[in-house]
């Protein structure tokens, strides 16, 4: 027994049935359950075959080192198939889709956990990447070497740049259309686009396109009809006779769906449910980003028909329970890393709720109530992940509830997004992209978030929400030396340092300058390498995706791949975007700050001292950095002057980033701000910063200003905000309305309140008015934390009783007690400072 | 003579001197609200939350947490007011004269000089950036707090005017200790007064405050005077309970009378406001001894039994609350459980 009593009190799931109650403490008994979701690995018997695919883990700096080993690993783990006999004979598209067919249908088991409402079990895959010996030499070639992708991504990040890979996930397919059109006309609308080619295009790349299409939109149904014979023979044993008939109705649904289009809600979770699934099977990805859209309104119609059909309103919960735990076993893929069965963090398979419509109509409707209810019941649970939609015509009722949720909860179970800045970025990016006839002043409300908060269009958009992840800070570094790191790269395993090289422009002796200005002009010149290099870096592995690498499976699920014959990797969506997330925008913009204030403005020192006191990490500079933590001005607290240079720096990289557009694919880039947890790991990464900060220290999170520079409270600090990303049009002419945005992909806003905010009902309604002005002078999206600090340092120490205490970090959840022990403090010390 | 220059310009409608503008606050009235904490107060309560506002000079403090130990502020005080040694900064208050430069040279802003000079259009720059979220709430506005705002009652009547100009409800939070004149030229600008009534008793008033209470239950009569006539403003009493000192049920008992008998329905809240020992600190920073350091929280038991008589002693009892932080984890208020309370930056209102 512990000794140590639970102080306080977290979160518990309630009004779980006897069914979902087990389901939920099976899924949560982890790496102790018989079954589970783990990486199956699969080969076609070749010596050179490979299953993991290094390129979506570039993002993942934490893996770099074994990218090798995983890769060896699963070659040696991998059980063979048999191919086809004219397997050799097909292109890469083709194979690649026969083949996670193949194992998908026929090699991994089918399995159904007891009370299930929802069929579709297994699904995390390592599949054979099908290659030839040629093509996996030429990949190879591509990827090793001095001038390989990996050599490069792995300079891009030890140097303090950020990193970049094209990645896996992160996006919104096309799943309405497999509950209305079904399997079936998919599959008749994709032999058309087959039937209506020419003789040469039917037997060249766009042919083999379509034809592995066809092959990979025949998977829903096979592996349906397979699960439909798995219910019937355990009806067959059932000895209890309601779930007899629930197996009954199962196997009937799965007879139907998800081939033909569902006819009722049950049938609709069900289609909805192996579709996804089969995305991640497809991409061997366990499911980061792969987001479900405006999941209240496309079941809407089906909830309806249910509903008045005389379908229990419970019952359509509990299906919807099911449904939970299923996107929860994506977690299972690694299982056996970490301290809590691989839970750790949030995957975002995202959903958006409420939101706005045609005419700015609020489309708030029963089944997002039903959602909502769901998520109370089931929280803390981390998939999939809810954001709703705001706006300043949302009804009261919805807020209320939202609020009373926020309070009953460590913090909000779901993000926020803010509809009006949000669609102000999708006006921007369509007239910054020249997509003026595919989002539109009539369809933007359609939007819909990825991940966490990175707004796109849905089902015929990808946008590479965390391909590039940019610091934004190194611009400042190099604006210093002329182009050359501050201080050396140490060898992690030698611990020598390497050499310094001129590596960017060389703009001049930063000691020579006498002006503020000389400084910025050497800072935009930096940065615009900094955002070029970024792009260069993304190019070495988006080609190589394009070229070895296809998803057909995907592609059939997003519009314009059909229409072109072309891959989803290969730019077949109608609109096609990488996003540069910009990281370190607080810091940078505190860092400019005070280069302006401590050596131009006030004079506190010379460029030569500052240069100095940053080689030195800041050791024997007491005085100096002191100035620059607490004397010179900081973004986040509403200052107009210091939230101007915010702007200023906000449009230079924005507008670097509208240039480009990746070469072997024609992607567009667009600007966001994410900073998933690189704003921790990089601190260690980055030299020494003028805004006081050694290096060692955490960045900026995301759009958030630096931690503990909002020192004038909340409003304050969503005003610099807002501002940051636009603001409001003065002349009334914004991007939307009067409302501006720079960020397209909108920018990760966390502010952590005290929970005795939300202690009564005349409170809960003073921080309704919060969110209401948030709306008004907001960014676009936000997570609340309601945490108070005395509970995260009771949980430091009895870690054991609040395994399910969850805090969010940049819009992305993960459970306190499974984080480092360096961004426990992090988090316990911003929550400390926020004294309301 | 330099201090009395100073007041001499605070008591204008130019400039004010302000301790602190807190935005977001959801402790000073209805909705949210941004409150103006105006420097200088005319009672000594011996639990005084807010000890730096009550002098309505500027005056400078070391906050230990923030020194580098560079000795900066000692070359650069005028007075050589300003001495360090092995264990910290020493100010010595007679002869320190509140100017600011230790406060303007320290880098660490270890040094803190409270209290402003803030001018009218500056201040009321400051308060609208907030429009947004305190027009969205029920009844939100600006705060005067202090401190006694009406030290400033010129400065704080333009303020308001101003204020009600921008569309926003105006709050004025006093202990009612001033002249007449002074509270007649605030309340024509004024939705709401937060009132601070202590104690019954007028020795036992002198003896905790300094004063007796007659000036303020004559100022409270006028106020009661001005609604009737005008129908408005509303007026909120906040009571803090204070051991040893306000704490018992007689004096809330006596206080409802007050409030049912004198007040005469005019009041639409009484605030109990349990006692903070959150303002230790302050009290070492400035270098004056506090009484009340040792004293603990109250227990959420009594802060519930006083509430009661409260409830017991006036026609209706949907006026009584009680708030603030009390021994223990939870604190019942309201009728409805709740974690313990926050402390905001400055515990103005009560006490």
């Amino acid at each position: 027994m512990e000794s140590t009593a639970l102080k306080f009190q977290i979160k518990e799931p309630k009004g779980l049935s006897p069914r979902i109650a087990w389901l939920r403490d099976y899924y949560f008994s982890g790496v102790d359950r018989a079954w589970n979701n783990e990486f199956t690995p699969w080969t076609t018997g070749t010596p050179w075959d490979v299953q993991y695919d290094e390129i979506s883990f570039y993002i993942v700096p934490e893996t770099y080192p074994f990218l090798q080993t995983f890769r060896s690993s699963m070659h040696q783990l991998a059980r063979p198939v048999k191919l086809d006999p004219a397997f050799w004979s097909w292109t890469l598209q083709e194979r690649r889709a026969w083949f996670v067919r193949e194992v998908m249908v026929n090699h991994v088991p089918q399995e159904l956990l007891p009370g299930d409402l929802v069929a579709g079990s297994r699904f995390n895959l390592q599949a054979s990447r099908c290659w030839t010996k040629n093509e996996a030499a030429a990949r190879d070639r591509l990827i090793y070497g001095k001038k390989g992708a990996r050599a490069f991504m792995k300079w891009f990040h030890d140097h303090g740049y950020g990193n970049a890979g094209a990645t896996s996930g992160h996006l919104i397919p096309g799943y309405e259309r497999a509950l209305t059109a079904g399997w079936k006309g998919i599959h008749e609308d994709l032999k058309a686009h087959y039937e209506a080619l020419g003789e040469s295009d039917r037997k060249g790349e766009k042919g083999a396109q379509l034809r592995a299409m066809m092959t990979a939109a025949t998977m829903p149904r096979d592996l349906a009809a397979k699960y439909a014979s798995l219910c019937r023979r355990l009806a067959q044993k059932e000895i209890t006779p309601s779930r007899r008939e629930e197996l009954a109705q199962m196997a009937a649904n799965l007879d139907r769906v998800p081939w033909e289009p569902a006819t009722n809600f049950w049938e609709a979770v069900q289609s909805l449910w192996i579709t996804h699934m089969l995305v991640m099977s497809d991409e061997n990805y366990p499911g980061p980003g792969v987001s479900f859209g405006r999941l209240d309104q496309y079941l809407f119609p089906y909830w309806e028909r249910s509903i008045s059909g005389g379908m229990d309103r419970e019952f359509g919960k509990e299906i919807l329970k099911c449904f939970w735990i299923h996107a929860n076993t994506a977690y299972d893929a690694m299982i056996r890393v970490g301290g809590n069965q691989g839970i750790t963090a949030g995957f975002g398979q995202l959903f958006n709720l409420s939101g706005m419509g045609p005419g700015g109509r609020d489309m708030t409707n029963e089944l997002t109530y039903a959602l909502l209810e769901v998520i109370d019941e089931m929280t803390p649970i981390l998939e999939p992940k809810p954001n709703v939609r705001l706006h300043a015509n949302t009804p009261d009722k919805l807020l209320d509830k939202v609020i009373d949720m926020i309070s009953s909860s460590q913090g909000a179970p779901f993000l926020l997004n803010f509809d009006e800045r949000s669609m102000a970025g999708m006006m921007r990016e369509a007239g910054s992209a020249g997509v003026e006839s595919l989002i539109t002043a009539e369809n933007v409300y359609d939007y819909a978030s990825v991940g966490c908060l990175e707004n796109t269009m849905v089902g015929n958009d990808r946008s590479g929400t965390v391909d590039c992840n940019l610091n934004l800070l190194k611009a400042v570094e190099l604006a210093f030396t002329g182009g050359k790191d501050l201080v050396p790269v140490i060898d992690f395993m030698s611990g020598k340092p390497g050499k310094i090289t001129q590596d960017g422009p060389a703009t001049g002796d930063a000691t020579k300058f006498r002006t503020w200005e000389e400084f910025w002009n050497a800072y935009v010149i930096q940065t615009r390498f900094l955002v070029k290099k970024c792009v260069e870096l993304y190019e070495a592995s988006e080609r190589v995706r394009a070229e070895f690498s296809p998803t057909p499976y995907l592609s059939t699920l997003v519009k314009g791949c059909a229409q072109k014959a072309l891959d989803v990797t290969r730019g077949g969506p109608e609109l096609n975007f990488v996003t540069i997330e910009g990281v370190t925008f607080g810091t940078t913009v505190d860092s400019l700050l005070a280069v302006k204030y401590l050596v131009f403005d006030k004079k506190e020192c010379t460029m030569a001292q500052l240069i100095q006191a940053l080689r030195d990490n800041w050791q024997g500079h007491d005085v100096l950095q002191a100035k620059a933590k607490y004397r010179a001005p900081k973004y986040g607290r509403d200052d107009d002057e210091a939230d101007a240079l915010a702007t200023k720096v906000m449009d230079l990289w924005t507008a670097e980033t509208w240039k480009y557009r990746t070469i072997s694919t024609g992607r567009q880039f667009r600007p966001g701000m994410l900073s998933w947890n690189y704003w921790v790991g990089d601190g260690y990464v980055l030299a020494a910063s003028p805004d006081g900060r050694p290096k060692g220290q955490f960045l900026s999170n995301a759009i958030c200003p630096s931690n503990g520079a909002d020192t004038n409270g909340p409003t304050a600090n969503a005003n610099s905000v807002g501002k940051a990303m636009g603001g409001r049009a003065a002349d009334g002419k914004g991007d939307w309305k009067d409302y501006l945005s720079s960020l397209p992909n909108g920018a990760s806003h966390t502010i952590t309140f005290n929970p005795s905010l939300l202690r009564d009902p005349e409170h809960r309604g003073k921080f309704k008015a919060f969110i209401k002005g948030y709306i008004a002078n907001g960014g676009s999206a936000l997570q609340v934390n309601m945490i108070d600090a005395d509970m995260l340092r009771e949980a430091q120490k009895h870690p054991q009783n609040y395994r399910h205490l969850l805090v969010r970090i940049t819009g992305y959840n993960a459970y306190f007690t499974s984080i480092g022990r360096e961004l426990q403090d992090e988090i316990i010390a911003r929550e400390s400072h926020n004294k309301y | 003579m330099k201090r009395l220059q100073n007041l001499n310009t605070n008591i204008g409608t130019t400039t004010a001197t302000v301790l602190n503008i807190q935005r977001m606050s959801t402790e000073d009235g209805p909705g949210l609200r941004t409150t103006v904490f105006f420097k200088g107060c005319g009672l000594r309560c011996a639990w005084c939350h807010n000890p730096e506002s009550i002098s309505p000079y500027p005056e400078v403090q070391w906050l230990e947490a923030r020194c580098i130990g560079c000795g900066t502020c000692v070359k650069a005080c005028p007075l050589g007011a300003v001495a360090a040694d092995g264990r910290g900064i020493h100010i010595d208050r007679s002869l320190c004269d509140g100017c600011g430069a230790c406060a303007r040279e320290c880098p660490a802003t270890a040094m803190e000089l409270l209290g402003e000079e803030w001018s009218m259009d500056r201040l009321v720059a400051e308060v609208v950036k907030d429009r947004s979220y305190i027009l969205n709430s029920d009844g939100g506005g600006i705060t005067a707090s202090g401190g006694d705002p009406l030290v400033q009652a010129p400065f704080v009547a333009e303020f308001f005017r101003r204020c009600r100009e921008e569309g926003f409800h105006t709050a004025l939070d006093t202990c009612g200790f001033i002249g007449t004149p002074s509270l007649e030229r605030v309340m024509p600008h004024t939705d709401l007064v937060l009132f601070d009534l202590k104690l019954s008793d007028g020795a036992g008033h002198k003896l905790h405050t300094g004063h007796s209470n007659s000036k303020i239950l004559e100022n409270l009569v006028h106020v009661r005077d001005y609604i009737e006539s005008h129908e408005r403003p509303e007026l909120w009493i906040r009571t803090p309970v204070i051991p040893g000192a306000t704490d018992t049920e007689e004096n809330i008992a006596a206080l409802a009378h007050v409030i049912e008998g004198l007040l005469n329905g005019a009041v639409s809240r009484w605030e109990l406001c349990a006692f903070n020992n959150l303002c230790r600190d302050k009290y070492r920073r400035l270098g004056i001894e506090w009484e009340y350091r040792d004293a603990q929280l109250l227990d959420a038991a009594l802060m519930e039994r006083l509430a009661n008589v409260a409830r017991d002693s006036v026609t209706r009892p949907e006026i009584v609350r009680w708030s603030g932080a009390t021994a223990g984890e939870q604190a019942a208020g309201d009728g409805q459980r709740e974690k313990k309370t926050a402390a905001t930056h400055l515990v103005k209102g009560c006490g």
